[in-house]
């Protein structure tokens, strides 16, 4: 018998236009593309060629014009208002900007995930403060946003993308904004991540540290994939 | 997410611009604290000259008057403009209509009166003593002296507020003093002052506020004094002791009243009064709280004006909400929150200084002394407390209000905050 696994993403023809202005703009034209359970993928290209658009699509952040996307075998593009927000519970999303609640602390922004989708107050302060830990933050989990630095900003995000326990993580130039010291360090944690905790990771950068470490890269190029290589 | 962390979330963004959500507050304060207080001091007024009128006028008299006189509201038959007087005798004729039980004459003319050094100027009554004081057997009686029955000519009767205008113990006029009436005849070219000189011979109990019936700050002498006096046998108004005040009584007795006189007289029943005051008072009640809500109003455009500036300000932290999985409804149900949070800071607050606002006012109008301050009219109103009534309707009504009016404005903008798409949110500088 051959176990038959459902990639954890999987885009079939992908395509978005958007509209800019009164000009269309092809940002996707026709990506093919899967990820499967325990995958380090890294999403390299120049600016404009489609990566931060594609990575909305597999986050369920936003709608293809053409073609579909699946998660875990379910077509996105079929699912309601409501069904896209318990999806995205389950995708745990890392920005180049952080995009933490300024006025909550490290604790509070890991917290709020968790609170989305219900858990008891109690139990949510104590798995936020074993993520923090987890990413090296245990001591700053009482700061806010503003007293972080960059590296520790971008940990944080870490952590607060891993409390729902995500299908997989997809990440936006998560060392895009931060110094190579710490974007080092930042690499270790997700790699680590990924080995030991074997999440699956789907990173956007211009990074050649993170494309060193991955276990795959694709190229992508005007909205579509040039290349694949397996490190 | 559960309600109190969709509230606790919804007050930590309040708490973070305290100053903003503080003016916001006021505004919803500001309109709450003045229907609070506006109708607190109505209704008490309400209350407070609904009883003094009960008791100051009976409900089982008529009032008889020439012209429009009280002739308002139901109950009461109006005359039309006419030369027709009312005399004084024509009480004869109202004894004899059926369920009458007396009647008595009222002569009223303003007159200097001056006793010692100080003159003052005050509503001298002309009455039959014993008639009126059977009509008004619980105003019209005496504290200090004795209201004679058979009066002498030169004998007073007069108010609390004669005997004692500024309510400390200083005495204008007592029992035994000669008081010296001053009239002056404006009829006849040039005109002249008629002064006639009497004895106090007794002082009325203090009865307050303010009614048809006897007043603290009357000077009443005996009518057949009145009509030498005053050199008339026009009387003002004529009141009248029914036998019962069923409704059936007072309608019969009135219109009997208005036929003897062929409709020339107007015919007001106490109840009538009342009852035209208490809807006077609904009307002015009714009036004074839609002012205040108009400030509601602005208090919710400040609401929407602020929630939509928020709102610009926190699309990317919607968008991050939205990314993390956050529901639409969640969205709506934060911003609502918050808006329910101000809503309900400003009914507390603003019901607490409402409630402070109209003692306040309240202590003011009633503190006033005797009548030497703002004539005859401010000495009946500064004889009355006015207690502000907080009914529990006002507090739930206030409360209900100030909630409905920062939801209601803060609908919209809580809308497009849970319509806005995560990843354009999220792209917003």
């Amino acid at each position: 018998m051959i176990l038959v696994m459902t990639p954890v993403v999987e885009t079939v023809n992908l395509r978005k236009t958007y509209m800019l202005g009164k000009v269309p703009v092809s940002a996707l034209q026709g990506v093919n593309l899967k990820v499967e359970n325990g995958d380090f993928l890294a999403i390299l290209g120049p600016s404009g060629s489609g990566k931060s658009t594609l990575l909305n699509m597999i986050g369920a952040l936003d709608k293809p014009t053409e073609g579909k996307v699946f998660i875990e075998g379910v077509d996105v593009s079929t699912l309601n208002d409501n069904e896209l927000a318990d999806l995205r519970r389950e995708i745990g999303f890392v920005f180049q900007f952080f995009n933490l609640i300024p006025r909550l602390t490290a604790r509070g922004n890991v917290e709020l995930t968790m609170a989305i989708p219900g858990l008891g107050k109690a139990e949510r302060r104590k798995r936020a403060e074993e993520l923090l830990e987890t990413v090296g933050l245990k001591e700053r989990v009482d700061h806010k946003p503003a007293e972080l630095s960059g590296g520790e900003r971008q940990r944080v995000a870490i952590a607060r993308a891993l409390a729902n326990n995500p299908k997989f993580l997809l990440m936006d130039e998560p060392t895009g904004n931060i110094d190579s010291k710490t974007a080092n360090e930042i690499i270790e944690l997700v790699k680590r991540l990924n080995e030991e905790k074997g999440v699956t990771i789907v990173v956007v950068t211009h990074d050649q540290h993170i494309t060193l470490q991955t276990k795959r890269t694709v190229q992508m190029l005007d909205g579509l994939i040039v290349q694949e290589k397996v490190n | 997410m559960k309600v109190s962390d969709v509230f606790s979330y919804a007050f930590g963004a309040i708490k973070l611009r305290k100053l903003r959500a503080g003016l916001t507050t006021l505004g919803v304060v500001v309109g709450i604290a003045a229907i609070v207080a506006l109708l607190s001091i109505t209704q008490g007024l309400q209350a407070t000259i609904t009883e003094q009128l009960q008791r100051g006028f009976a409900t089982d008299t008529l009032i008889v008057s020439t012209g429009g006189g009280f002739g308002m509201g139901p109950g009461a038959i109006t005359a039309t403009e006419s030369d027709f007087k009312l005399l004084v005798n024509y009480t004869e004729i109202i004894d004899e209509i059926e369920y009458v039980d007396m009647s008595a004459a009222v002569i009223q003319k303003p007159c200097y009166i001056k006793s010692g050094e100080r003159e003052f100027m005050l509503s001298v009554v002309g009455v039959d003593f014993a008639r009126y004081g059977n009509i008004y057997s619980g105003t019209f009686v005496a504290e200090s002296g004795d209201i004679p029955l058979s009066p002498e000519n030169e004998m007073v009767v007069v108010g609390k507020r004669v005997s004692d205008p500024w309510k400390n113990g200083t005495i204008f006029s007592n029992v035994d003093d000669a008081v010296e009436i001053i009239w002056t005849n404006a009829s006849i070219l040039p005109p002249k002052n008629e002064t006639y000189t009497g004895q106090v011979t007794a002082v009325l109990e203090e009865i307050g506020g303010f009614g048809i019936g006897p007043s603290d700050s009357n000077v009443y002498i005996p009518i057949s004094q009145a009509q030498s006096i005053f050199g008339t046998d026009e009387c003002d108004t004529i009141i009248v002791q029914l036998e019962n005040d069923d409704e059936a009584t007072i309608e019969s007795v009135s219109e009997a009243i208005d036929e003897a006189f062929s409709g020339q007289v107007s015919v007001t029943s106490s109840t009538a009064v009342l009852d035209t005051i208490s809807s006077v008072f609904s009307t002015v009640e009714l009036f004074l709280a839609g002012i205040a809500a108009i400030s509601l109003l602005v208090a919710g455009i400040g609401i929407m004006n602020i929630m939509i500036v928020s709102l610009m300000e926190r699309t990317r932290e919607i968008g991050i909400l939205k990314a993390l999985g956050m529901k639409s409804r969640t969205v709506l149900s934060i911003f609502l929150s918050e808006a329910v949070i101000v809503g309900l800071m400003g009914a507390a607050i603003g019901t607490a200084s409402g409630w402070v606002l109209a003692n306040v006012v309240a202590r003011i109008f009633s503190g006033g002394g005797g009548f030497m301050q703002a004539g005859e009219q401010a000495a009946a109103m500064g004889g009355m407390t006015i207690t502000p009534v907080l009914t529990p309707t006002v507090i739930l009504g206030a409360f209900a209000f100030g909630l409905i009016i920062s939801v209601i404005f803060a609908l919209y903008p809580a809308w497009r905050a849970s319509r806005l798409k995560p990843v354009e949110a999220l792209r917003y500088e």
